[in-house]
């Protein structure tokens, strides 16, 4: 376990500088589809074909999956399920694991770090109305695993960035993201208010525990609990808990436009994503969650899956209307730092369509424009 | 003479006996004089005409010599109130000469006296037994009893931030409610009817027409009664003609009239799987007073079992907590391990189940040690039960929300009840009563029912009839969405079988 993941820290490892002008190039599928039914299923199966077919990734592996589960169970767009807006879909949940099982992996582990509490992540998922047995049932070994605490690991592990961190030198995870040698982010294709956009990158946000980085954790420790949300990310209110390592800059912005960007480039660079899969059929434009003012449900019908999460997630920007390539003042970074070029700085991958091999439905004749939908 | 269980119930305030109580508390305003004055007049019944209020409470005697100015003070709105086929109820605050005071009342034309201690004397008219609700007078004679010390039901002001409501460790805002204590009163006293007795707050200004509908509406989706109590500005301002007094006035009375023409509904029997077991009394009132409102909040719902020699049939239940610190006797024990072993869930404070048990850990957020036994398991708190909201926190998650009979989206500053002719969620009527603890009507709610459902009967304050409210399948069970909620609704369904 760790070969891969350490693998690709390896190349990280690199000075940025020239890994800027040599990173990797993506291969990212694209397909079509209308509404979450059987057909889900094949078109991810036709699509992880198309990247060169799963098994080589994944046969005898443990895959952790980090789902995008964002907010509170309950809290809904209007009267539609959460599912339909703002979370990823159970049926390209069960779709992807079903995929990952058929490829041959050991064990699929599902993982979120739902607010604020360190109820398993079963019950949160019943409390949305979702069925866990549907995922046990979808493949051999698949397990869950409340990532906002310690968990049923003994320590938090730490993943140090590359070349020392945009934000911070490392951070402390939960051992999921450690016990695994596949990383999958599982996300949805939606704007974010405070990032631009939410897809492969920004779900790994969510990854961290609000035991060391919620708004009330511990000045020294991380609690047992999670405490509050990420303020001490997006508004440089407070540091993390002591016990994790330190911010690169004390001085830095306290911008959420600033500071979310470089977390969420920092974390995929010291925690590679292997597989990013977005979910596109139906979501939201406006915002990352019915929280958000002015925000609407939108159906893209897409579904969208790479081995690179940069280059993903670039093709995810520029099916959502945006210019890959734009940056702070250009939709839709109006506000903030683009996380797909800091990521792209750190390494990880590239932004540049003209580099990327999309695969499937061209991004022009998918194409569906957030903004004016 | 005797109480009636269908009485309207409301606090009637006037005359010289509530002006002197009044002055004691330092409110000598001309203006609450005026009003204290112009209630005692028989004219002021003029309001309660087309209302379902028939039962007034007046203050009668505290052992002042204003007693007797009361008495003669209050005889032409007794009078003027029989006509009308009103009842009075004396409230009486004496530490002697009761006995008098009630003969005095009974001469009068009174039902019924409202007494805190009865000293074991009896009386030639009915009493209606008053206390504070941690020392409420379930075994009490009357069919009625009182209990004070509740609250106003509504957004907790403590964690008001301005307009916006501050969300608990829950998630959701604070609120408060006298659902659970209501919902203990129908097991602890079956057969009996228990009054809230509780004020609007001291600083309210005419207050919002929902805050009095849901002080109705609190008491009655659960089982008991609010004496309709008014503030003073509310009852300065409707002799008046006040427009606004009157809509907060109107509004107060629809709700009244709406549960009494839905008394069926009092009857319905609370729905779960979860039994809360406890004696709810002495050592063990506070942690089960609180797990259950801590639940109720958490739209858990439950049956409350009062802990005795032989415990009830447990049919129908998942699971069961057992609050005590008493371990349980040999009849309960029993029992107790019959229904583990057969499938159940006993989540205690300390174990007692067979020895030699080797117990496992399921899940590192509950701090539990589990032991199976049968088909079964008893859940045991490695420290025991220290926290009410640990406890209710811990215990829905330990039942499972797999087991939940109904669960609210956009939940925010609302709540539920889910009650049935039967206990069991799968058999006759059924109804899910949904309440708003805010002054803003509570926008996109879904109610989703563990209950495969084409459509519900909607109920809404002041509708004469039910509309139908169409379902969505959610499975397993059935979604309906809710239009915007000022205070309260109902839906009304018949249980199917899953």
């Amino acid at each position: 376990m760790g070969a891969m993941g350490a693998a690709a820290g390896a190349w990280l490892a690199r000075p940025m500088m020239s890994l800027a002008r040599a990173v990797p190039a993506g291969r990212v599928a694209v397909g079509t589809c209308r509404e979450y039914g059987p057909e889900v299923t094949g078109t991810l199966a036709r699509m992880f074909d198309q990247l060169g077919g799963l098994e080589g990734l994944v046969r005898g592996k443990t895959v952790a999956v980090k789902l995008n589960l964002t907010g509170i169970a309950t809290d809904r767009l209007g009267y539609l399920p959460a599912e339909i807006t703002h979370w990823v879909h159970p049926q390209v949940v069960g779709a992807t694991v079903q995929l990952l099982g058929q490829a041959g992996a050991a064990r699929i582990r599902l993982l979120e770090s739902p607010m604020v509490t360190t109820e398993p992540l079963e019950e949160f998922m019943l409390q949305a109305n979702w069925e866990p047995r549907d995922f046990e049932s979808a493949a051999p070994r698949v397990e869950f695993e409340n990532t906002n605490y310690l968990g049923y690991g003994k320590a938090y592990s730490r993943f140090w960035v590359p070349d020392g961190g945009l934000m911070f030198k490392g951070y402390d995870l939960n051992h999921s993201y450690e016990d695994c040698d596949v990383f999958v982010s599982l996300a949805k294709l939606k704007e974010h208010v405070t990032a631009g956009v939410t897809l492969s990158m920004k779900n790994c946000f969510g990854i961290t525990p609000c035991t060391i980085y919620g708004d009330d954790a511990p000045v020294d420790e991380p609690s047992l609990a999670p405490r509050g949300g990420r303020g001490p990310f997006h508004e440089g209110n407070r540091l993390p808990a002591k016990s994790a390592p330190p911010p690169v800059n004390a001085q830095a912005p306290k911008d959420p436009g600033y500071s979310v960007p470089r977390v969420v480039a920092d974390l995929v660079a010291a925690r590679p994503v292997h597989l990013a899969v977005i979910d596109g059929i139906h979501s939201m434009a406006g915002g990352e969650g019915p929280w958000c003012d002015h925000v609407r449900h939108v159906q893209p019908g897409l579904l969208v899956a790479g081995t690179n999460c940069v280059a993903t997630d670039a093709v995810c920007t520029a099916l959502m209307g945006f210019d890959p390539m734009a940056d702070r003042g250009t939709p839709p970074f109006e506000t903030c730092d683009s996380t797909l070029r800091l990521a792209e700085q750190l390494g990880v991958g590239t932004r540049d369509l003209s580099r990327i091999e999309v695969l499937g439905t061209p991004i022009a004749a998918a194409r569906f424009n957030f903004r004016q939908s | 003479m005797n109480v009636d269980r269908n009485w309207v119930p409301m606090k009637w305030p006037c005359g010289p006996l509530a002006i002197a109580h009044r002055n004691k508390l330092g409110s000598r305003s001309p203006d609450l004089k005026e009003t204290l004055e112009a209630w005692v007049r028989p004219s002021a019944l003029e309001l309660l005409k087309g209302t379902p209020v028939n039962c007034l409470i007046v203050e009668w005697a505290d052992g002042a010599p204003d007693d007797s100015a009361q008495h003669q003070a209050l005889k032409p709105l007794l009078e003027a109130g029989g006509k009308l086929g009103m009842s009075f109820v004396g409230k009486l605050a004496l530490k002697k000469g009761t006995g008098a005071a009630v003969a005095a009342a009974r001469a009068a034309g009174l039902s019924a006296v409202m007494l805190g201690e009865t000293s074991g004397q009896s009386f030639d008219l009915p009493v209606i037994r008053e206390s504070p609700r941690d020392k409420a007078a379930w075994e009490a004679a009357s069919t009625i009893f009182s209990a004070t010390e509740n609250v106003w039901p509504g957004l907790n002001l403590q964690t008001m931030n301005g307009d916006t409501a501050l969300a608990g460790p829950t998630g959701i805002p604070w609120v408060n409610s006298n659902a659970w204590f209501s919902l203990l009163g129908g097991e602890l006293a079956p057969g009996k009817t228990s009054w809230l007795d509780f004020d609007p707050p001291a600083d309210s200004d005419l207050l919002h027409p929902a805050a009095y509908a849901l002080a109705v509406a609190d008491s009655r989706a659960y089982g008991s009664r609010w004496i309709i109590s008014l503030d003073d500005k509310l009852r300065a301002a409707l002799p008046k003609g006040n427009v606004q007094a009157k809509g907060v006035w109107e509004k107060l009375c629809e709700a009244a009239a709406f549960f009494e023409e839905h008394k069926e509904w009092q009857a319905f029997k609370s729905q779960g799987v979860l039994a809360i077991v406890s004696d709810f009394r002495g050592d063990n009132a506070y942690l089960s007073g609180e797990v259950l409102n801590l639940l109720n909040r958490r739209q858990v719902q439950f049956r409350i079992v009062e802990r005795a020699r032989t415990l009830p049939a447990l049919e129908g239940l998942k699971a069961l907590l057992w609050l005590d610190h008493e371990t349980p006797g040999a009849e309960e024990l029993a029992q107790l391990l019959a229904f583990v072993r057969q499938g159940g869930l006993v989540i205690a404070a300390a174990y007692w189940g067979t020895p030699d048990v080797t117990p496992a850990k399921k899940d590192p957020s509950l701090q539990y040690r589990l032991y199976n036994d049968g088909k079964g398991q008893i859940a045991v708190a490695e420290e025991g039960f220290q926290d009410p909201y640990q406890v209710a926190v811990d215990t829905h998650l330990l039942v499972s929300r797999r087991n939940d009979l109904v669960r609210l989206y956009n939940p925010e500053t609302t709540n539920c009840h889910a009650s049935g002719e039967s206990v069991s969620p799968h058999k006759g009527k059924r109804l899910v009563q949904v309440l708003n603890y805010s002054s803003e009507p509570a926008a996109s709610v879904t109610v989703w029912v563990n209950d495969r459902l084409e459509a519900a009967r909607f109920w809404q304050l002041g509708a004469a009839e039910a509309r139908t409210l169409q379902a969505r399948p959610a499975s397993p069970g059935t979604e309906f969405d809710l239009p915007p909620l000022s205070d309260y609704c109902a839906l009304e369904f018949e249980g199917t079988e899953l």
